[in-house]
């Protein structure tokens, strides 16, 4: 008996770690956190030029219900080189995502994100509509 | 046989045990004893690229042993003879009470002769540090330079100490040009100068920028950096001389202080590289609404030159202090 009582000890502790092991919430194709959020929308939007300094002219307007974002930028922005930044409701994803400088000139289409829920089944797109000060 | 283990090795771990504890002593700190032989050492004092027309400064110290000797000379040479304006100090610093550093001489004003640049000691000293300017001259651009440090003492001992060698920028750079309203308002990134209209006639070909200012109430203008060939809309008020007419792509950028331009306690330095790095492809040919501490990214019309102006300071009065540094491609 006591020849085997390591054996079995070695055995029951290995069976208590197994047990102990916690089940991982899965991800998504990006390697981030699928949760059980259902949330989906933008709470505030930024954009800012080559400088990284703010381009805005007063808070953008986010519209949840029409899914429209509206932002007046600075007389002499340069449209073509732009970095957004969105903030999202929790766990939310944004698609396209955002890699670098971004063109927004074409003022008459503009451009769409789609904001992603954190458990991906809610899909919300959003327009940017952007004017330009006036001198 | 059952192997019984009863510590019958206990006294022998305890004498081990003891033997250690007694055998390690704390060792008493000495001060090093100075070597009796004529020994130097140098630093680089100055940090950043090296660009044509500023100075690399060293120190040289050189020594031996009181009692033992004096030094005679300390001399310098550069692979590439510095400009007019090399030297190497005569004066040996010491700080008094009150921060100051006060020079003593101890040897002639030091003479430079194609690459090399000599003091001769007339006091009697066994140590000494003097600090070597080497002015860079325009023949070094884009090349490496490097020094060899060397000093002999009275018994004719010599040593030297080598250093570099050391990449000489490309670039080129020029500090506080003013720039106002109506008046020195053209840019010439080729002539690395401002110029009023009617030198901006002369030469037209040349201007790539004009600077304006403008308070406008309902938008934020301010100071400008604008083409001579942007949307007027950009250039309210201005009427170009004939011929100036060229685009110049910029990028207008905030927070980068770069040290030699600025000389703010940022420790930023542009080399050639992030000139050789910079894509301006999509960029606009103006920049509004310019702070103090911004600075545009800028490629001339015709290809040949980048550079960064520097917005050192502005004034509400119409006018600003620039600094430029560029590189020719």
């Amino acid at each position: 008996m006591k020849k085997y009582l390591p054996i079995v000890l070695t055995m029951l502790l290995a069976a208590c770690i197994c047990l102990s092991c916690k089940k991982d919430y899965p991800v998504d194709e990006d390697g981030l956190l699928i949760t059980t959020r259902a949330e989906c929308y933008v709470s505030s939007f930024e954009l800012l030029g080559s400088d990284f300094v703010t381009v805005r002219v007063g808070a953008a307007v986010v519209d949840t219900t029409a899914q429209t974002i509206k932002v007046t930028v600075q007389f002499g922005t340069d449209l073509k080189n732009l970095y957004p930044q969105f903030t999202l409701a929790s766990d939310c994803k944004l698609d396209p995502k955002i890699t670098g400088k971004t063109d927004f000139s074409n003022l008459a289409n503009p451009r769409v994100y789609t904001v992603i829920s954190g458990n991906r089944q809610v899909r919300k797109p959003y327009a940017i509509f952007i004017t330009v000060q006036p001198r | 046989m059952q192997r019984r283990y009863t510590f019958t090795n206990y006294p022998l771990l305890l004498a081990g045990s003891l033997l250690f504890i007694i055998g390690c002593k704390k060792q008493e700190y000495e001060l090093p004893t100075a070597e009796k032989k004529l020994q130097n050492d140098v630093i680089k004092r100055t940090q950043g690229p090296n660009i044509v027309g500023q100075s690399i400064e060293f120190a040289y110290a050189m020594a031996l042993s009181p009692g033992y000797g004096k030094l005679v000379s300390a001399e310098v040479e550069a692979s590439i003879a510095g400009a007019t304006g090399t030297y190497l100090e005569n004066n040996s610093y010491y700080t008094n009470q009150g921060g100051v550093d006060v020079g003593v001489p101890i040897g002639q004003p030091s003479v430079t002769s194609g690459t090399k640049t000599k003091v001769m000691f007339t006091k009697d000293t066994s140590a000494a540090t003097l600090r070597y300017f080497y002015l860079i001259p325009a023949e070094a651009r884009g090349k490496t330079v490097s020094f060899k440090f060397s000093a002999i003492s009275d018994d004719g001992e010599a040593v030297s100490y080598s250093m570099g060698p050391y990449t000489i920028a490309k670039m080129d750079m020029v500090r506080n040009l003013t720039v106002s309203n109506n008046n020195s308002a053209y840019i010439s990134i080729a002539d690395m100068a401002v110029y009023n209209a009617a030198a901006a006639t002369t030469n037209a070909a040349k201007i790539d920028l004009v600077y304006l200012y403008r308070n406008i109430t309902t938008s934020a203008f301010n100071h400008a950096l604008v083409s001579p060939a942007a949307d007027t809309l950009y250039l309210p008020g201005v009427t170009l001389p004939a011929g100036v007419n060229r685009s110049t792509k910029m990028i207008k950028v905030f927070n980068l202080q770069d040290y030699n331009l600025a000389q703010l306690q940022y420790g930023i330095y542009i080399d050639d590289l992030d000139f050789e790095q910079l894509n301006f492809a999509s960029t606009p040919n103006f920049a509004i609404n310019l702070k103090a501490e911004a600075g545009v990214w800028v490629e001339t019309a015709d290809g040949k030159y980048r550079a960064y102006i520097y917005i050192n300071s502005v004034n509400s009065n119409g006018s600003a202090v620039i600094s430029i540094k560029r590189l020719a491609l």
